[in-house]
């Protein structure tokens, strides 16, 4: 560990550190522009310049091509260093135009600060100034090439860290240009991040363009709640409305970055377009009523059922995207009222799936991102990274960039931006095949392990019968082998009930082999984990109060912040059992089309308006720091000339302030203590009520109860089913619940098509791109037809897609016969 | 000098003091008093006397502010606000821009943050109002239709955008690098 | 039958006291401003009516048709009356002021003051320190602590001036011999106190500029850093009481420094009231000068005036009377 001396005073680094970074430990700021933590260095800017007094060499060199070594003198305040750094940052003005005004980067631009704190104020260069003509790159980044420092960050991210080639360097010299060969979208669903890299105004936020400064954001540390990742961010408002979301740096979770969805998909918040749509204000039957009327309303009429029904007539339904303050709330009130216990999960295997994944977590095996990223070989079991958590698939880019070696066992046409193996096998394959893998990795009956892992080994088929699978697995298995850090990938959306479980073991007996192997499972929700995890002895799920509801024995329903509407698959059994409730009430802040039909309906706050806590697929509680107080945003014309005391359209409050409200029958902002949301489940012990709200403290046990009960998959290739399986799938756009409302999403969100093998294809006569009339029991649904060969043969995909009513669907698995597919 | 006189000393000079005070008010009682008499009689304030701030525009007869947010940010009372859009033509302009002059002190730090020179004080301090909220002044009362007192500057002449004037037309500017070649 | 003419007699003089001295209040509103305006090479008011001679009128009527606030947690009944003390207590001393020799009317001779009392300066002396109730009371009443502070500063002023102002008037009761006003004015037959007593004088004069709360002495209500002190949450007539109080009791004081030092209404040619008059004027005039002239003392420097300066030189003065007495009595 070299020892160096920085400023006149001393510190150790790890051998490798650059000299930037052991001054940034010590606090001290070099400036750069091409340097970052995650790019590394190209010392393409010449900026970082500091001055060796000893050591190794002399004299004035880029700290950041630097590597730490004993005895090293560095002095970053140096009369040669400044003035060598204000030589850089005068070259650069040379050709910088003079656009600060009208650029959006100022305020947070690192161009203007190392401009100002280098006193360059006049210009002496009397030539001309270079200049490059622009390009549309689509709805989120825009591009202002004159404002070009050559500092390479955003080539180097687009390029090597992201893996997409639509943009890059072109041309030499000084005319190096960055963008596409032609105008058009950037096909990266990253690109968001080039407006946070680009250290001057080249990439900007679209989305916000010209609408504010960075300094009058009103800022906050948040989570995204797009998917189970649970990405850091910052959330900046103005003008009541939240309009610039960047990542925030979180080594464990997200890294440096953040996926498109999350950092553009924030306009819910406000109301989507023309902020109209998000319902603000209590209502009634569909009508404005106050915020204490309706809590009147709401809890004489909960009584009044209790009362004539029994306290078991009530129930109440929460989702993934409540935070765990709410969830805790809602058990809460369940419990004290006497109600049904709340359930958050719409079907039985989609809680199994959850709970099965989420009681395996372990600090054993419990994969995060971060460690996805150093892994060294992947299964990936049943899982669509990019589409169903986009950040994993960036983090898989790195595996790979590193040597990993990954392989994707899935049906779905799968598509990543590095290469991978693709075995694509129906949902029920996907178990025996990743079994195969990883029981051949290990030789002979594993000797050495012990007597469960074993027996758990010896169940696991390890020959196929198909003989290219075959020596395609052993060739994997070999790799596996030769792995010392293997992850196992695992979704929880399309596959059977029992591989979540099944992968865990699969990680455990692996990390019993000696390898440091992990399991990172891909959730559906934000808050999947806490769902799973109050839901753990309660196998009820909303299909049991749905027929609760049919039979007449629930009277009541609370829903809280769940878009029934769009997750349930058969729209019009739902419809029929509502209208037999007697009292709906309905807690949320999208516009779901539940508000119209509650019998009183609350709007809530989303999180940026108040803190609440999230447990991403990992078992990580993270909190989000509200960023401001909301109600109807002031953009789009000038506010009103009048005086008033209250927010117009500040309606909402936290759901989990709503539910208390309901159970006291007391307005107010009461709610849930830290105590509380503990002794909700042990598991929740690690929120410690001194440290509330906790960030960043995993809530997964040493070691899980639960090791090798999987149902072993054995017996041969499974019979071919009947017919084609329909599988529900997700899109990075155009499927989530959040993003439906997000308008500056509208744009990325591609046309909804049903996707099918093309041999199934041509066994049914249809062509790809044609149109299709899908027959459910429900109805018919159509779409447009996409044929591919890189899918599994037997099962159809359709997207959960937001302009699909493809709620038609009367239970699963659900099995198509090809004829009720008819081209149209 | 011992202590005492100079205590002595002090009070002489104490009492001298309150006298000779009282003489200069009592001479100023015999002068003429220098009060104008407004509004009778109105001065001729100076050009640069900061009181009622207009928008002004470019020479071109475009409106001058980009909505930068710089005289917002440094206006102390924080009696400016705004919010900035995009023209169909790639421009940016205040879509509103409204001071509260209720609020505003007249301090000219918006004048002189402004990059474009856009806004500007003037010398016309007569506009009471009855009512607070008709002392906020909303883009069109700010709004004149001249530049002010500058009637050459437009800073999208001196800007790199695309907007007014061509990449590569703004005057000191090379033609755009056309990135398909490589010859120099 | 004589005591109803007596009464009737003492009625007509109540009300042509109060009527002149409201009169005088009012003008001396008009002359502060003016004079102030000229003193600092302005006009002064001059809008309203011919050279501005309606300002008072206009001032009275602004203050009489303002909003009366009570502010929030005030007590309401202290808060109602407190002004009405400040304003009481000038008017009562007024009662024991000779404003001329007595009125011949045939035979009768009608003194021309309400009260002759043999400890009319005594009876002077009591009420004027009632006044500090309405200062203290007021402030602390308001609820606020910019009241608070006024008031509190106030009642220290007024309780340590109040001793030098006393005593400054013993050598006046020893030189006179009598408590009675008339009588005092009296003695002054040949000479006017002024010439025997400079320096009792001059301590009368500082601490009726303290007393009635005068620059530079008007800590209590400090506008730039109280904000008006204890009036600071007053507003429209009970306001106009506090202000009518502090001018009536300039005129007062200016009619008592008459009283003490500069023989009443003794002078030659005028008659005895227009002397009367011209000797009550020279106080206010000059309060209003100091007030043009003079920037306020600091607290600390207005503590130290009264105690360590204006009280002892009290004390050596009667003691230098009492014994200059003696000399030339025996
Ligand atoms: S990139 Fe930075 S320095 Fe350049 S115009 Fe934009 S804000 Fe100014
Ligand atoms: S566009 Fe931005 S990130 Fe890319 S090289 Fe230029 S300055 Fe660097
Ligand atoms: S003059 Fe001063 S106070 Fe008024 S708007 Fe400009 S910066 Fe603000
Ligand atoms: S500083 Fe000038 S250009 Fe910028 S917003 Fe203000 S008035 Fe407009
Ligand atoms: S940061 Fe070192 S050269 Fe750019």
């Amino acid at each position: 560990m070299p020892r160096l001396v920085i400023d006149d005073r001393e510190i150790e680094v790890p051998e490798g550190t650059k000299v930037i970074d052991a001054a940034g430990r010590l606090g001290i700021m070099i400036p750069r522009f091409c340097y970052h933590e995650a790019l590394g260095a190209v010392g393409a800017c010449r900026m970082c310049a500091v001055k060796f007094l000893q050591g190794p060499f002399k004299g004035v060199q880029m700290s950041c091509m630097v590597d730490a070594k004993d005895g090293m003198v560095v002095s970053t305040t140096d009369a040669e260093a400044v003035a060598f750094r204000k030589w850089v940052i005068e070259w650069l003005m040379k050709n910088h135009p003079h656009d600060c005004p009208v650029c959006d980067e100022g305020g947070h631009c690192l161009l203007q600060d190392e401009t100002v704190s280098s006193d360059h104020s006049r210009r002496r260069f009397l030539g001309s100034k270079r200049t490059y003509r622009d390009q549309y790159l689509g709805p989120y980044v825009q591009h202002e090439m004159n404002r070009c420092i050559h500092c390479y960050r955003c080539s180097r991210f687009y390029r090597e860290y992201a893996g997409y080639r639509d943009l890059g360097a072109m041309q030499i010299a000084d005319k190096v240009y960055f963008g596409r060969f032609r105008d058009g979208r950037l096909e990266s669903p990253f690109s968001g991040n080039l407006v946070d890299l680009c250290p001057t105004g080249v990439y900007t936020d679209k989305t916000s363009r010209f609408k504010v400064r960075r300094w009058d954001l009103e800022r906050a540390p948040s989570v995204c709640i797009g998917c189970s990742l649970g990405c850091n961010t910052v959330a900046g408002a103005q003008f009541r409305a939240v309009l610039r979301i960047e990542a925030r740096t979180n080594p464990d979770v997200n890294g440096h970055f953040i996926c498109d969805a999350g950092r553009f998909g924030y306009s819910y918040t406000n109301g989507g377009a023309g902020f109209r749509q998000r319902p603000r204000e209590p209502m009634a039957a569909g009508a404005g009523i106050g915020r204490e009327g309706a809590l009147e309303r709401a809890f004489g009429a909960l009584e009044e059922v209790a009362r004539k029904y029994g306290p078991e007539s009530v129930a109440a339904l929460g989702s993934d995207r409540n935070s765990v303050e709410t969830q805790c709330a809602l058990k809460k009130m369940c419990a004290a009222k006497g109600y049904l216990p709340p359930v958050f999960f719409l079907d039985p295997a989609a809680r199994r799936k959850t709970c099965e994944a989420v009681a395996r977590l372990d600090e054993r095996i419990a994969f995060s991102r971060s460690e996805l990223e150093s892994a060294d070989f992947v299964i990936i079991a049943g899982a669509d990274p990019l589409n169903e958590a986009a950040m994993s698939a960036l983090a898989l880019r790195q595996a790979f960039r590193k040597g990993g070696r990954i392989v994707v066992i899935d049906p779905r046409p799968v598509s990543m931006p590095f290469d991978f193996e693709h075995i694509p096998v129906v949902p029920e394959a996907i178990p025996r095949i990743f079994g195969m893998i990883v029981a051949n990795s290990i030789p002979g009956e594993g000797g050495g392990l012990d007597a469960n892992a074993g027996k758990f080994l010896r169940k696991l088929d390890r020959r196929s019968e198909d003989a290219t699978l075959q020596s395609r697995i052993e060739d994997l298995a070999a790799g596996l082998a030769a792995a010392k850090r293997p992850a196992i990938v695992c979704g929880t959306g399309i596959v059977d009930e029992t591989t979540p479980a099944f992968a865990a073991d699969c990680a455990l007996l692996l990390y019993r082999a000696g390898k440091r192997a992990g399991v990172f499972y891909v959730l559906p929700g934000a808050n999947s984990y806490s769902s799973a995890v109050l839901s753990e002895n309660d196998g009820r799920t909303f299909a049991d109060i749905l027929e609760a509801m049919e039979g007449g024995s629930v009277r009541a329903l609370v829903v809280v912040e769940n878009d029934l509407f769009r997750n349930f698959p058969d729209t019009r059994r739902l419809e029929e059992a509502l209208a037999r409730l007697e009292l709906l009430i309905v807690i949320d802040y999208l516009p779901t089309g539940l508000e119209n039909r509650a019998s009183v309906f609350f709007p809530s706050s989303t999180a940026f308006e108040t803190g609440s806590t999230f447990i991403n697929q990992e078992g990580r509680a993270q909190f989000a720091h509200p960023v401001h107080a909301g109600g109807v945003p002031i953009l789009g014309g000038s506010p009103e000339h009048v005086f008033r005391p209250d927010v117009p359209g500040g309606g909402q409050k936290p759901a989990w302030s709503i539910l208390h409200g309901l159970e006291t029958g007391l307005s107010g902002s009461g709610g849930i203590s830290a105590e509380e949301i503990i002794a909700s489940h042990p598991a929740f012990g690690a929120i410690a009520p001194l440290r509330y709200p906790v960030d960043g403290v995993r809530v997964i046990p040493v070691q899980s109860k639960e090791e090798f009960t999987s149902q072993s998959v054995s017996g041969g290739e499974p019979a071919p089913p009947r017919g084609l399986r329909l599988l529900l799938v997700d899109w990075m756009f155009g499927t989530g619940e959040i993003s439906a409302y997000s308008d500056t999403l509208l744009e990325s969100i591609p046309e909804p098509v049903l996707t099918m093998h093309s041999a199934d294809a041509e066994r049914a006569g249809l062509l790809d791109g044609q149109e299709v009339a899908l027959r459910l029991e429900g109805g018919t649904v159509e779409v447009r037809l996409r044929v591919t060969e890189k899918m599994a043969e037997g099962v159809i995909l359709l997207p959960r897609h937001q302009n699909l009513r493809w709620q038609k669907i009367r239970g699963f698995p659900a099995l198509i016969d090809p004829e009720r597919i008819a081209a149209l | 000098m011992n202590e005492n006189e100079s205590r002595l000393g002090r009070i002489m000079d104490g009492i001298g003091g309150i006298v000779d005070s009282y003489a200069v008010t009592l001479k100023h009682l015999f002068r003429k008093p220098i009060t104008e008499q407004y509004p009778e009689q109105k001065k001729v304030l100076p050009e640069r006397t900061r009181a009622r701030i207009v928008l002004t525009r470019d020479p071109e007869g475009e409106e001058r502010c980009v909505s930068c947010y710089l005289c917002e940010a440094v206006c102390p009372t924080d009696c400016i606000s705004m919010e900035g859009a995009e023209r169909g033509d790639g421009r940016r302009y205040a879509l509103w821009f409204r001071i509260n002059f209720a609020r505003c002190i007249f301090c000219g730090l918006c004048e002189e943050a402004c990059p474009t020179l856009a806004i500007q004080l003037t010398p016309d301090f007569e506009f009471s109002k009855y009512h607070v909220l008709d002392l906020v002044y909303e883009k069109e009362d700010l709004l004149i239709e001249g530049c002010g007192k500058n009637s050459e500057y437009n800073y999208y002449e001196h800007a790199g955008v695309a907007v007014g004037f061509d990449k590569g037309e703004h005057p000191g500017e090379a033609k755009p690098v056309d990135v398909k070649s490589n010859m120099p | 039958m004589w005591w109803i003419v007596g009464f009737v007699v003492l009625l007509i003089k109540v009300a042509v006291v109060l009527g002149v001295l409201f009169g005088f209040a009012a003008g001396m509103v008009l002359v502060e401003r003016k004079l102030l305006g000229r003193l600092q090479i302005r006009y002064g008011p001059n809008r309203v009516g011919p050279f501005g001679l309606l300002q008072p009128v206009a001032d009275g009527l602004k203050l009489l048709l303002k909003e009366d606030i009570v502010p929030k947690g005030a007590d309401r009944i202290i808060f109602f009356f407190a002004p009405a003390v400040v304003a009481l207590v000038p008017l009562l001393i007024a009662a024991v002021v000779p404003f001329s020799s007595d009125l011949k009317i045939g035979e009768t001779r009608i003194p021309v003051l309400i009260a002759d009392l043999n400890v009319g300066l005594l009876f002077f002396l009591a009420v004027a320190s009632l006044s500090v109730y309405g200062v203290a009371l007021g402030g602390w009443a308001s609820n606020s602590k910019y009241s608070m502070l006024g008031s509190v500063r106030g009642a220290a002023q007024l309780i340590s001036y109040e001793l030098s102002l006393g005593l400054s008037l013993v050598p006046v009761v020893m030189l006179a011999g009598s408590f009675s006003l008339v009588d005092i004015v009296n003695a002054q037959a040949e000479y006017p106190f002024i010439l025997v007593q400079p320096v009792s004088f001059l301590i009368f004069f500082i601490s009726s500029m303290a007393e009635s709360n005068r620059l530079p002495f008007d800590l209590p209500e400090a506008e730039n850093e109280l904000i008006g002190g204890f009036h600071t949450e007053y507003s429209g007539m009970r306001f106009a009481l506090y202000f009518l109080g502090e001018y009536i009791s300039m005129v007062v004081l200016g009619a008592l420094v008459a009283v003490f030092f500069l023989g009443g209404w003794r002078g030659p040619v005028l008659p005895p009231l227009a002397w009367f008059l011209i000797k009550t004027m020279i106080t206010p005039v000059f309060f209003i000068w100091t007030r043009a002239t003079l920037p306020r003392v600091r607290y600390d420097q207005l503590m130290q005036l009264g105690w360590k300066i204006l009280l002892p030189l009290c004390l050596v003065n009667i003691i230098a009377t009492g014994g200059i007495a003696l000399l030339v009595r025996s």
